[in-house]
């Protein structure tokens, strides 16, 4: 759909309980990432059934509100960058998650797996990010989890 | 003789496993009174920073949280009041919440963001770290003025009934959204919250919105909140130049359409 080598990560289906427990906790929180996405990503609508992973090369990390933005420079197939617009949630909540202002840099080379745009745009809204060092952090999440 | 050694290491070792058994069971109850003591909590100290928790939703109310554009069940909307709600929701789904606007008090509730409670001489304060939001709570006997004007967040006032927290407010400005769906809020709403910390970590409030130019009939929300005593508020704004500049960068790139900024009238 993108053009680009991407890894999807679509739900497997299984009938095992622990499984199902899983989903529905996935579900849930993705429920509540939506949130920031209908405040202010207007209309648009990110495919949160459909995760990809990109590796790429930071260009830019900007820590803001209303939420911190990637941009991420990955080669498609023809070994040609597309600069990718990630947006992630606010510093408040990424903190809690471990991030800082000094998390990224130009030059970083990282995986992110995000829920790209319905639109087929470089754009997308970042769920997790494997830094340089092999650590990974995930995009925080907005109020209290139900307990595994 | 034999019989006797090993009569004698058999009392002996049921002698050590009952000293193991009677210490762990002396330690597990050091836990237990430990436990105890880091479970009780005064009903009457509301102070402290609280996450919101919506899986706790009781299922069936109204979920201010359902954003998928169609929330299901609905309010018990008056027709004026349905009208003004689907203007507001087409509304947002404009954008129109990159304002800057004051969210007043229930969206502010409402939204999956941790409040602070302070408590002064004569005041409980709430304050809101989604876009800086800060309310206060009257709670020194006063009765709400006839006499001032609406504002967005009205004018609440407080007292305790046995445990529980009740807060009346009315004089809200009918300017604001009662959730992030565009529910709407006249000048003649009147809203009740009954707030119960259920245990050490755990605080359910029971809103109640008695609103009759919009709603039919009164109608109720119940949230939770977790005690976060390891947290901090952090700063998060409502400045139009933050959000222009994300809107110029993120959605932008999305090749989202032009926003419609006119607001619906909502009186």
């Amino acid at each position: 759909m993108l053009g680009f080598s991407i890894k999807r990560n679509y739900a497997k289906g299984c009938c095992m309980k622990s499984n199902f427990i899983k989903g529905i906790g996935l579900i849930a929180g993705l429920l509540f990432v939506c949130v920031p996405i209908f405040a202010h990503h207007g209309g648009s609508d990110y495919d949160i059934q459909h995760p990809v992973t990109l590796k790429g090369t930071v260009t830019e990390f900007v820590w803001a509100n209303p939420h911190c933005q990637v941009f991420l420079d990955v080669k498609d197939d023809s070994g040609k960058a597309v600069n990718w617009t990630i947006e992630t949630l606010a510093p408040a909540v990424l903190k809690r998650a471990g991030w800082s202002r000094e998390t990224l840099h130009a030059g970083n080379q990282i995986t992110i797996t995000l829920v790209p745009s319905k639109k087929g745009t470089p754009v997308g809204m970042l769920r997790k990010v494997v830094l340089p060092d092999g650590s990974e952090l995930s995009g925080g999440s907005l109020g209290e989890q139900p307990p595994q | 003789m034999r019989k006797s050694f090993a009569g004698s290491a058999f009392a002996l070792a049921v002698a050590l496993a009952f000293l193991v058994v009677a210490r762990a069971q002396t330690d597990h109850s050091g836990a237990a009174k430990t436990a105890d003591k880091a479970a009780a909590f005064d009903a009457h100290d509301l102070t402290g920073i609280w996450n919101p928790a919506p899986f706790m939703q009781p299922k069936g109310e109204v979920n201010p949280l359902d954003l998928g554009g169609h929330p299901n069940p609905l309010p018990p909307f008056t027709p004026a009041g349905e009208a003004k709600y689907l203007s507001n929701a087409k509304f947002i789904a404009a954008g129109a919440v990159l304002d800057c606007d004051p969210f007043g008090v229930s969206r502010n509730f409402f939204t999956p963001r941790p409040f602070e409670i302070l408590l002064t001489r004569d005041r409980l304060v709430q304050h809101f770290e989604y876009y800086d939001n800060w309310r206060e709570i009257w709670t020194d006997g006063r009765k709400i003025p006839t006499d001032i004007d609406p504002e967005y967040m009205g004018y609440s006032i407080g007292h305790w009934d046995a445990d529980t927290f009740v807060v009346d407010s009315a004089d809200y400005n009918g300017k604001a959204f009662l959730t992030w769906q565009g529910f709407p809020i006249s000048e003649s709403m009147h809203q009740t919250e009954r707030w119960q910390r259920i245990d050490a970590d755990t605080l359910k409030i029971v809103f109640t919105f008695d609103d009759p130019v919009n709603y039919a009939k009164p109608w109720s929300i119940t949230g939770f909140w977790k005690l976060r005593k390891d947290w901090v508020l952090d700063a998060h704004p409502c400045t139009l130049s933050a959000i222009k500049e994300y809107d110029d960068r993120v959605n932008h790139a999305d090749k989202l359409p032009g926003r419609d900024y006119a607001k619906p009238d909502n009186k």
